[in-house]
């Protein structure tokens, strides 16, 4: 993974950017339907430049890909350095896709500062996207942090229930509370690669050259898992996720049950970086007693819930579980299950929320009491619901059994008492999801349903199909997916398997090997960049000082 | 000890700026006598001037690399005293032109407040200058007369007297104290000039002199415990100087701590470091607290001034190289982001004449611009990337980690969060709440420019700050040899995992 490979166009940039230059387009403008148009314009434009990245994306291939690279703060070692790799691609597409059917869903359903509304959607994507193709850790979490400052003003001033200011200014707190404690695992890493060299460097691939102590990793392990837990949320660091989930937009809900930042974290940096930690048998032993609580109890207790947006908190808790799960089975078949299903989830349980929106906008809540008998009144809502409701519980064909099925075959690779009680986790969700639907969709008409019901308008039905065909593509057939994740992983794998020392000897072979095939390596536009600045020695000439 | 007071013309050269102000502000003395009908803004517009030439003719210096000392040592101008004279210029500039308006509402003595704003900042930059102690005590108090009457320039106001009154007392009081741990140390070492203390050996007396020496100082910056006046002072105050208050002369303050602890008790640095982490957690941590409950704008801008000291002291706990440029840097971000703050607040309590936190309710709907802007410098001030403020912090952390200053560096990180409170709390009223009267608010000139100056300042230096942290790391180079950083042992890491 320590490849590099750049496109001649900064197509990245433009990806991270143009979201933000829409925001402030939107400002000059004063006419509410001009604005809606643009900022569709504007996030259709990005998800256009999303799906060329996808196409022009490498697949099976570990290499970071697009990069880009500028000093930004040398004396420290920060750089402006994006790239995506096969961990990062399918989110920057996710996240696209998203803002996209947000921006859809809340066409009529925003009234109130429709302008700000959507500048805050468009300056949330940029902050998003800045998470997935930051490869420096300065400049990941300066986009970590600023994805706070939109998130906290959607819930704010767009949240839905009574407790929202409670909600937005928990969800910020304690997100910043984990987040500076990963910023200290940041500046230890950054601080061990100055041992090494005598310089400072917060470049990924730069700390992926220098081992770091085995007896140090568990330290800056635990530092970097607390802002990640903190943000994914892990149980029981859960806490602030029902308020901000149920007090906050729909918009702001499927965003944060959707783009699944902090497990991506782990993926991305501690794997990675601190192999020896991570498949240190304690650590392994605690993330998966937590992942499996929150399977189990976050089943449990959504089969109790009355009101439908809770019910989706708390299974997204389970489902999020089942990410961890995977991610620390520590074998080949969970990581891909894991980053299969953060994507899944994304289309899953977001695609929940936008239905738990719709018909909020029509009863004015998601209670249990006000539903009943909808079949009849919205068939559309009926059907769609009942398929992406399938996917969530990982029905046969549907992208959430191929996530599932792998991240179970991991866990029982890993030991057969986590696959055990993973299993249950899938019965109490078709329990809880089959049995709340049998409520509020079929049987009498409850008594507080009013008689004008309408059913789907074009636009929602729009957002619901577009779901389902990616539910269906990834279910029935994932391998572009999976080719686009597998070399990514691969070479996470690698690492942890062999830890840090024997990984970083290794990919000196391999890069030294590719500067002798390089005519070979021209893939399509893309170039190795100089393969020697990639073994950059301790002797860099940029000036950074110590 | 005989003073060569001979001086060549090569020696005033470096005395130019200084010169040149003191020119400069009898001339608007002189105007503002002379031309009785004359229009105070022109006067404020004439100061302005002469203190952006004083900055131009300054950064030119810095260019040139004009440097060296006068006086046998008492006065030095090396890349410490040029930053911390700019710094102390630059916020000069932005106050004068903030008070404009304020300065209307004053019944008589318009004049004259430009000329004691003036009067302060040659003081101050002397004291950037200050390489001893004797030019220590005067330049201090030098600086200090001008604020004691700026303080009480209200004269019709209670509260702006009493301020007057508790800042004077606190400060002739600070002013004692140094005297006499001046004294002690010149009776322990039987020298005045910091460097020529380097040698001296300890000894109970030279310690309990410098540690007068630090509380009179401490006091000038606003460290917990020496922090009682400020409160009260910033609160009564007229505004814009509390503006200044609240950063020129910690800034000239932390150019003496500085080159006193880097210099003169180099020897000493495993002492001293303790002092310093002490007093950095009570600051944080007794500023964000209490900041918590204000009710009053400038109260809770004076107590979050009192944590982000704390945040600076981290850099002088440190005592390296890297410490210094954190410091440096960090006060450059906190110029810009705090006066921007005060200048939001001027602009809000000229039109509104109040300054409860309750009356920013609405602020968004009423003015637009100001409510953008006291967020974008409320974030920098609680360190939200990619904003200045985050860019200090993350740089004087680092120099913390580097030395291993653990606690220091937990404290400090907990302490964003609870400032991340009570900042929100504020943005919460501007953007949320419903205002009490909605009538739109308009921003004067002068005072725009000052708030687009700190706009500027705050996003440059977060999203570009390459050449400043060049600045500062090149304007501390004198002391690379203080210690050697100890980050290349290995051992850092290991003896942090173990305990």
């Amino acid at each position: 993974m320590l490849e590099e490979l750049e496109f001649g166009f900064p197509i990245l940039s433009i990806l991270l950017f143009l979201p933000l230059l829409g925001a402030i387009g939107l400002w000059t403008l004063r006419d509410t339907d001009l604005i809606k148009k643009t900022a569709l314009g504007v996030a259709l434009f990005e998800l256009a430049l999303a799906v060329l990245l996808l196409l022009r994306f490498i697949p099976e291939s570990a290499a970071m890909q697009f990069s880009e690279r500028l000093n930004w703060i040398p004396a420290l070692g920060i750089s402006y350095h994006l790239a995506v790799d096969g961990i990062s691609i399918l989110f920057v597409g996710l996240s696209a896709f998203i803002t996209v059917l947000i921006i859809l869903y809340s066409w009529d359903t925003v009234q109130d500062r429709a302008k700000a509304y959507f500048m805050s959607i468009l300056a949330l994507e940029t902050t998003i996207m800045g998470i997935f193709v930051s490869i420096d850790l300065i400049l990941f979490f300066v986009f970590w942090e600023l994805m706070l400052v939109p998130s906290y003003f959607l819930i704010k001033l767009w949240g839905v229930g009574e407790e929202k200011h409670y909600a937005a200014l928990k969800y910020v707190l304690y997100t910043l509370l984990g987040s500076v404690f990963m910023l200290v695992g940041f500046a230890l890493l950054s601080l061990n690669y100055h041992d090494v060299t005598n310089m400072y460097s917060f470049d990924l691939l730069d700390l992926l050259k220098v081992p770091v102590p085995v007896s140090d990793q568990l330290l800056i392990f635990w530092f970097i898992f607390m802002g990640l837990a903190f943000k994914a949320p892990v149980f029981p660091f859960h806490t602030w996720l029902p308020d901000a989930l149920v007090q906050g937009p729909i918009g702001m809900s499927v965003v944060l049950a959707g783009v699944k930042l902090g497990t991506y974290g782990f993926l991305r940096f501690s794997f990675p970086l601190l192999p020896e930690a991570s498949t240190n048998a304690t650590v392994v032993v605690i993330v998966m007693s937590l992942a499996l609580a929150a399977i189990v109890w976050g089943a449990i207790i959504a089969i109790m819930q009355p009101d439908f947006r809770r019910l989706l908190v708390f299974s997204s808790i389970s489902h999020l579980g089942f990410v961890v799960l995977g991610l620390f089975a520590l074998n080949f078949q969970g990581l891909q299950g894991s980053l299969l299903q953060m994507i899944n989830l994304g289309f899953t349980t977001a695609g929940l929320f936008f239905l738990a929106g719709f018909l909020y906008d029509r009863l004015g809540n998601t209670l249990l009491d006000n539903c009943g008998g909808i079949a009849s009144k919205m068939p559309l809502l009926a059907t769609f619901f009942l398929i992406i409701g399938m996917a969530s519980i990982g029905l046969p064909g549907t992208n959430g059994f191929i996530g599932e099925f792998l991240i179970l075959l991991g866990a029982f690779q890993a030991h057969w008492v986590y696959g055990a009680v993973a299993v249950s986790g899938v019965i109490f969700a078709a329990a809880y999801f089959l049995w709340y639907y049998e409520r509020a969709i079929f049987g009498p008409i409850g008594e507080h349903v009013p008689q004008a019901l309408k059913d789907l308008t074009q636009r929602e039905t729009i957002i619901a199909v577009s779901l389902c065909v990616m539910i269906f593509w990834i279910g029935l057939y994932p391998s572009p997916f999976l080719r686009m994740v597998n070399g990514s992983v691969q070479a996470v794998m690698d690492r942890l398997d062999h830890g840090s020392i024997a990984s970083i000897e290794q990919d000196r072979m391999l890069l030294s090997h590719a500067v002798a095939l390089e005519p070979e390596g021209q893939d399509r536009a893309m170039a190795i960049r100089n393969p020697q600045s990639a073994i950059r020695a301790p002797l860099n000439p940029e000036g950074r000082t110590e | 000890m005989t003073f060569d007071l001979t001086l060549s013309g090569s020696d005033l050269l470096l005395l130019a700026p200084e010169i040149f102000l003191t020119i400069w502000l009898c001339v608007v003395l002189a105007v503002d006598f002379t031309f009785k009908q004359i229009d105070h803004e022109n006067l404020a517009y004439l100061s302005v001037g002469g203190v952006i030439a004083t900055l131009i003719n300054l950064i030119w210096f810095d260019y040139t690399g004009v440097q060296g000392a006068l006086f046998k040592d008492m006065f030095v101008l090396d890349g410490v005293a040029i930053f911390f004279k700019i710094l102390v210029l630059i916020s000069t500039a932005l106050v004068l032109l903030a008070s404009i308006d304020y300065v209307k509402s004053f019944k008589f003595f318009k004049g004259e407040y430009y000329f004691l704003v003036m009067m302060s900042a040659l003081g101050m930059m002397f004291m950037a200058s200050a390489q001893d102690l004797l030019s220590v005590f005067v330049t201090l108090e030098f600086s200090t007369f001008g604020f004691y009457v700026l303080v009480a320039y209200l004269r019709e106001d209670q509260k702006s007297s009493e301020a007057g009154l508790k800042f004077f007392i606190l400060g002739v009081f600070a002013a004692g104290l140094l005297a006499y741990g001046i004294s002690l140390v010149y009776g322990e070492t039987g020298t005045l000039v910091f460097s020529e203390m380097a040698s001296a050996p300890g000894s109970i007396g030279l310690a309990i002199g410098f540690i007068m020496i630090f509380a009179a100082l401490g006091f000038k910056i606003g460290a917990v415990p020496f922090h009682s006046w400020i409160p009260d002072t910033y609160q009564g105050a007229p505004t814009p100087v509390t503006a200044f208050l609240s950063i020129a002369p910690k800034g000239a303050a932390l150019a003496i701590l500085i080159r006193m602890f880097y210099v003169a008790l180099a020897t000493f640095k495993p002492t001293w470091v303790l002092l310093f982490v002490v007093a950095s957690i009570l600051s944080m941590t007794y500023g964000n607290i209490v900041a918590i409950a204000q009710k009053n704008i400038k109260r809770l801008l004076a107590y979050s001034g009192i944590a982000q000291i704390g945040n600076v002291m981290i850099g002088l706990a440190a005592g390296t190289k890297r410490g210094s440029d954190a410091i440096l840097f960090y006060l450059l971000t906190y110029l810009f982001a705090n006066l921007g703050a005060f200048a939001v607040v001027i602009g809000v309590s000229n039109l509104i004449k109040s300054d409860e936190i309750e009356d920013y309710n609405g602020l968004n709907r009423r003015s637009p611009f100001l409510a953008a802007a006291m967020l974008l410098f409320l974030l920098s001030l609680a360190g939200v990337p990619p904003l200045a403020g985050f860019i200090g912090k993350l740089y004087i952390f680092v120099a913390a980690i580097e030395q291993e200053l653990y606690t220091l560096l937990i404290v400090g990180l907990i302490n964003i969060v609870i400032s991340m409170y009570y900042y929100l709390v504020v943005v919460k009223k501007m953007y949320i709440n419903e205002p009490h009267d909605p009538t739109p608010l308009s921003v004067s000139t002068p005072l725009k420019t000052v708030i687009f100056v700190g706009i500027a300042g705050t996003l440059l230096l977060g999203i570009y700050p390459k050449p400043f942290i060049d600045w500062a790391v090149d304007a501390t180079l004198m002391f690379s040899n203080i210690t050697a950083p100890t980050a290349s042992d290995p051992a850092i890491l290991t003896s942090l995992a173990g305990g």
